[in-house]
């Protein structure tokens, strides 16, 4: 039963992963509609920024801060200048614009920070690893989970409870006539990548201690993220958690209890998705999309 | 148990070696057997230097080929590593490699024969194959027809050279030092392939499975493999070499080595409290899988693969790593204690002028020795032609003091030994000082790895 | 003549050039550099399979290079365990592309859209895991190394097709001809009856049902023939590059590659994915060897250019910075420079290409 429980809080642990950066692709799909190829490698560069300022002795919490309000500018940035000029384009053309972006990314952080491994990359937090009759509980997961909670409970306030909120639903649903009614809808845009940014930015810096940091550590991360958020419904932050966590859980029982797929693990998460989006072709919590003849 | 077929074709463009067989055969009335069988139980034929049979035969390599790659006073050889991508930290073997080759030929180059007085420059062109074996295939071809090299020196990959492997002996083109532990360079089809000082994963096995026998015959082992050749040829050797023994295996694990996320595997492996932990991982995967160990309360007996002895690596599993075992070929450049030895002063000085890299790296050690066992095997030829070469890698003569080689270590090849990294230290880390510790006497398994490896990765 | 009729001579006219010149590449080029031009062909196959799925049917998928390395896989284990020749494996390879595919197709009826995306994005990520487990042949890895004698072009071949010690020739012809196949038959399929279903349901599925059209058996034939030509570039692809292997990283840049080369190209073009190959393998060869050789030493550029890890930067940088020049791709971006030229010859205004919806 400990063993049980141990590998539920692993795959909860993992799924907080998957969950963080697939909360920022929902909110990136929920602003301009696409699947943002390249979420993984801006977080990937943001915790590289991490690296660079902690390892220049900046205390930890000062370089997170630093760091997400930097990421926060930079996605905003990117939608100007990059996504902007294509928004009007078909969704492939945004797709690619976005695959060109993963492709820069990965490679100016090598370039700019060298491609050798970086370890040692400092916590906000003591680390912990408590084991009550055999479960590992470690500190790790819980402030994850714990951020992951906090970064729900924010988006949600702030899109329902908000002017701005409000302003930013109405423009993501229909551009036009928001921009009609006075809500500048390029803003909100811009908003919306600056907030999935800073929410990769945040996510990369406490995943990546725990990992390691070499410029591939993002890209197997992404992948399930893309598993969650389409487990979960593409424009459902709740959806992304809980894919999220299902798409871990599902991963680490599989190691624990079906041996025999130990190196096709990946088969169960993606068997899952399958499965649930036949049923349920617009994932668990996602809303369906009502087409006119 | 090293077998060697004979090939022999008609006219060939070594005169020499058709001569010596004619004698041979006068002689025994056993040179000749059937094409190619590599199963044949052929004579193992006697290499004295007197000049009896080479090991390498050349009958069937393209004519005028031999001299390739020297021109004037220049020899240039040819790399192919991943410079981008997963696998880029490696490319901190070339920043070893290029730094002894900058010290050589500042010094006014290699001397081939020794003792001849003719140097040569070395010019090194490297390529970037991002690990893909499909791009190493295109650059070694390029290499090969387009620059032209005179030889191939540590190439990074097992599945990279074996998509190249039998270009390479079509062409004759020596393939050296190939930067990769596996047990197919022992493959007798194949001799223009020569395996660098790396410690051949067989041989990690033995000495792990030796240690447990000697402390903790009954012990009980968990496996924790990368999904890959090189995962799976220490989970093979490991099955067949405790058979006959009290040793068993309770669980193997594999993990993704293009995500290094072992947490759950090793949960699953420590409860099974399993008194030892066979650690067959690289790069992150190794100080990741030595945390989730210490988490889970695990404290087996461990061994670790000599791939991750890195500073960087072992420093980021901190207490978790304290203990393990692995090994190593090479002079440990992060141990404070070896500071004052002339090749460490003189390595840590030649990379310090020539790269960025930090010398301290076992990485970059590694780059740097390979380079000046590439330059000692150059010395040791008669004559500068690749089949000269290819025959005195596979006749190899150590004469000690190789780049950062163990004192005492003996690195050679013959005709029944195709391995050169067999001699190597069992170490040990310790975590309060921050770098391994010697255990024990150097190993010595000189000759021994074909015999310890699964026959169906050698004979692949 | 109508500009429309001048654009198509136009069309013709560039196409026979660019066949003649092809056809000669191998004569012109070193072994290495015509191995990049069958490259480029190959992956211009795979691309206007995907085209098919993607341009004309709107199925977006991130996964064909499964379907590429399925392909090659079959060619390389028949070829180098059964001592098959190289044609012959088409036989098996086609057909069992198409069925997979078509197998895939099922259930990706329900499934649109982003989602669809990725669960193909799942099965480029898990086929090499399963090559892995089901493959140990070279070496006992999962690569499958042809030799030279395997590779060697079959005994009907003329020997001007295939020079001693190039079979790097025969390869590239091979894959040519292969090409052209599939351009023809591409060609002849948008236009027919199927082509405009395949639009149809792409662009208003309930209106197309209403006339007539099964979209649930157009959208799965799309896979199957989109899972084909993949299919088939992976077969050539063990002769171009002498090898089948898969890795996670390979295989999802693959399936990345021929997105590009659709859009790039043209998407729902016939020869725009072609075309979008070529510039993909040309400008990646561009950047990883020219550059590096003629401007990589420059102090300030060495750092940049002359770093092997830097070639991704750039291309990914020329990429988005092409799509915003030329959103429809080369294709449309031609037509539409023609037809501005043509309006302003004649003042009246330039036809909108038809918007690409996805």
């Amino acid at each position: 039963m400990s063993l049980f429980l141990t590998q539920l809080m692993n795959g909860i642990g993992n799924g907080a992963i998957y969950a963080s950066l697939a909360l920022a692709l929902v909110l990136i799909y929920r602003t301009t509609g696409i699947l943002n190829f390249a979420q993984g490698e801006m977080a990937l560069y943001s915790t590289y920024l991490f690296w660079y300022f902690t390892d220049r002795g900046l205390p930890v919490i000062v370089a997170i801060l630093l760091t997400v309000v930097l990421s926060f500018i930079g996605g905003a940035v990117i939608e100007r200048v990059v996504i902007r000029p294509v928004e009007k384009s078909s969704p492939l053309v945004l797709v690619i614009v976005t695959i060109g972006m993963f492709l820069a990314l990965n490679s100016i952080v090598q370039v700019q920070f060298g491609s050798d491994i970086k370890t040692n990359l400092p916590r906000a937090y003591p680390r912990h690893v408590w084991r009550p009759g055999d479960v590992q509980i470690s500190t790790d997961t819980l402030v994850l989970v714990g951020v992951l909670i906090l970064e729900c409970l924010v988006l949600y306030l702030l899109f329902q409870h908000t002017k701005l909120g409000l302003a930013f639903r109405a423009v993501s649903s229909n551009p036009e006539s928001s921009r009609l009614a006075g809500v500048p809808a390029g803003r909100m845009l811009m908003l919306g990548w600056a907030l999935a940014a800073a929410l990769g930015a945040l996510a990369g810096c406490l995943i990546i201690p725990t990992l390691g940091l070499q410029a591939s550590s993002m890209q197997s991360i992404l992948v399930f993220s893309f598993a969650a958020a389409a487990l979960g419904g593409f424009d459902s932050p709740v959806g992304a958690v809980v894919g999220g966590l299902i798409v871990g859980v599902a991963q680490s029982l599989t190691t624990q209890y079906i041996k025999s797929l130990s190196d096709i693990v990946l088969v169960v998460p993606f068997a899952l998705i399958l499965i649930v989006l036949m049923v349920r072709p617009q994932g668990l919590f996602g809303s369906r999309r009502v087409e006119r003849v | 148990m090293n077998h060697r077929g004979r090939d022999r074709r008609g006219a060939s463009n070594s005169l020499r070696a058709l001569a010596l067989c004619t004698v041979l055969a006068l002689a025994f009335a056993a040179c000749g057997s059937s094409r190619r069988s590599g199963n044949t139980t052929g004579n193992t034929g006697a290499s004295t230097p007197g000049g009896t049979t080479p090991i390498v035969d050349t009958s069937n390599c393209p004519a005028g080929q031999d001299s390739v790659g020297v021109s004037g006073n220049t020899i240039t050889l040819g790399t192919s590593l991943p410079e981008s991508g997963l696998y880029a930290p490696f490319t901190a073997i070339l920043k070893g490699e290029r730094s002894y080759f900058n010290y050589l030929n500042a010094q006014g180059g290699v001397e081939v024969p020794k003792g001849s007085g003719k140097k040569y420059q070395i010019k090194l062109v490297d390529k970037d194959d991002a690990y893909d074996a499909a791009r190493t295939v295109t650059n070694v071809n390029s290499l090969i027809n387009d620059t032209k090299v005179f030889s191939l020196f540590n190439v990074v990959g097992t599945k990279n050279n074996l998509g190249a492997r039998d270009t390479v002996n079509s062409d004759c083109v020596p393939d050296l030092l190939i930067a990769s532990g596996a047990v197919q360079w022992g493959n007798t089809k194949f001799p223009w392939m020569l395996g660098s000082e790396l410690v051949p994963y067989p041989l990690e096995v033995r000495v792990f499975v030796d240690y447990l026998k000697k402390n903790k015959p009954n012990a009980k082992i968990a496996v924790l493999k990368a999904n890959d050749d090189f995962g799976q040829s220490y989970a093979e050797t490991l099955t067949e070499l405790i058979k006959g023994t009290n040793l068993t295996v309770v669980q193997t694990q594999g993990y993704d080595p293009e995500s290094s996320d072992v947490k759950s595997a090793v949960t699953s492996l420590a409860a099974t409290k399993a008194d030892a932990f066979l650690l067959g991982a690289t790069l992150l995967a190794c100080p990741n899988a030595l945390t989730a160990m210490g988490d889970a309360g695990w404290k087996p007996i461990v061994y670790m693969s000599g791939t991750c002895v890195s500073k960087l690596l072992l420093g980021a599993a901190g207490k978790n790593a304290d203990g393990l075992l692995t090994v190593t070929p090479l002079v440990d450049p992060a141990d404070p204690g070896n500071a004052s030895l002339p090749a460490m002063q003189l390595y840590m000085q030649q990379v310090k002028k020539y790269s960025d890299a930090d010398a301290t790296d076992g990485i970059v050690a590694y780059g740097w020795t390979t380079a000046a066992l590439m330059a000692r095997i150059l010395e040791n030829s008669p004559k500068l032609t690749r089949s000269s070469v290819m025959e005195t890698a596979r006749n190899f003569k150590d004469g000690k003091g190789i780049g950062l080689e163990l004192p005492g270590a003996t690195w050679d090849t013959s005709a029944t030994d195709w391995f050169l990294g067999e001699t190597f230290q069992l170490i040990t880390y310790d975590a309060t000082a921050g770098h391994t510790k010697p255990l024990g006497p150097l190993v010595n398994l000189d000759g021994k790895t074909a015999e310890l490896s699964p026959q169906s990765l050698l004979h692949s | 003549m109508t500009s429309r009729r001048q654009l198509q001579m136009i069309g013709l006219a560039a196409s026979i050039v660019a066949l003649v010149v092809l056809s000669v590449i191998p004569h012109l080029t070193s072994a290495t550099d015509t191995q990049r031009w069958a490259q480029a062909l190959y992956i211009g196959m795979a691309a206007m399979g995907l085209n098919i799925l993607t341009g004309y049917n709107g199925q977006v998928s991130i996964g064909h290079g499964a379907f590429f390395g399925l392909g090659a896989y079959t060619t390389a284990l028949l070829m180098h365990q059964h001592g098959w020749q190289f044609l012959p494996t088409l036989l098996v390879s086609a057909p069992l592309c198409f069925v997979v595919g078509v197998l895939i197709g099922f259930p990706a009826l329900r499934v649109k859209g982003l989602y669809l995306a990725l669960v193909t994005l799942g099965l480029a990520v898990l086929f090499p895991d399963l090559t892995k487990h089901y493959v140990h042949v070279t070496g006992g890895t999962n690569l499958v190394a042809l030799n030279r004698t395997e590779l060697e072009p079959p005994q009907w071949v003329p020997t001007w097709l295939s020079a001693i010690g190039r079979d790097d020739q025969w390869a590239y012809y091979v894959t040519f001809a292969l090409t052209v196949v599939l351009v023809i038959a591409t060609y002849l399929m948008v236009r027919s009856r199927f082509g405009r279903a395949l639009i149809a349901v792409r662009d208003h599925e309930a209106a197309a049902e209403t006339v007539g059209i099964n979209a649930a058996r157009i959208k799965v034939l799309a896979f199957g023939l989109s899972a084909l030509y993949a299919g088939l570039a992976g077969s050539c692809s063990v002769l171009v590059d002498h090898l089948a292997n898969a890795d996670k990283v390979q295989t999802f840049q693959l399936s990345i590659k021929f997105l590009v080369a659709v859009v790039i190209g043209g998407a729902a073009t016939v020869i725009g994915p072609l075309i979008g190959a070529g510039i993909v393998v040309g400008l990646q060869w561009f950047i990883s060897e020219v550059l590096p050789r003629h401007l990589g030493s420059i102090g300030i550029l060495k750092r940049t250019l002359g770093n092997p890890a830097a070639s991704p930067a750039i291309f990914g940088i020329l990429l988005i910075l092409f799509v915003f020049v030329m959103p429809d791709g080369i294709v449309g971006g031609l037509r539409r420079f023609w037809a501005r030229l043509m309006s302003g010859r004649s003042g009246a205004p330039p036809p909108t290409p038809a918007p690409l919806t996805t």
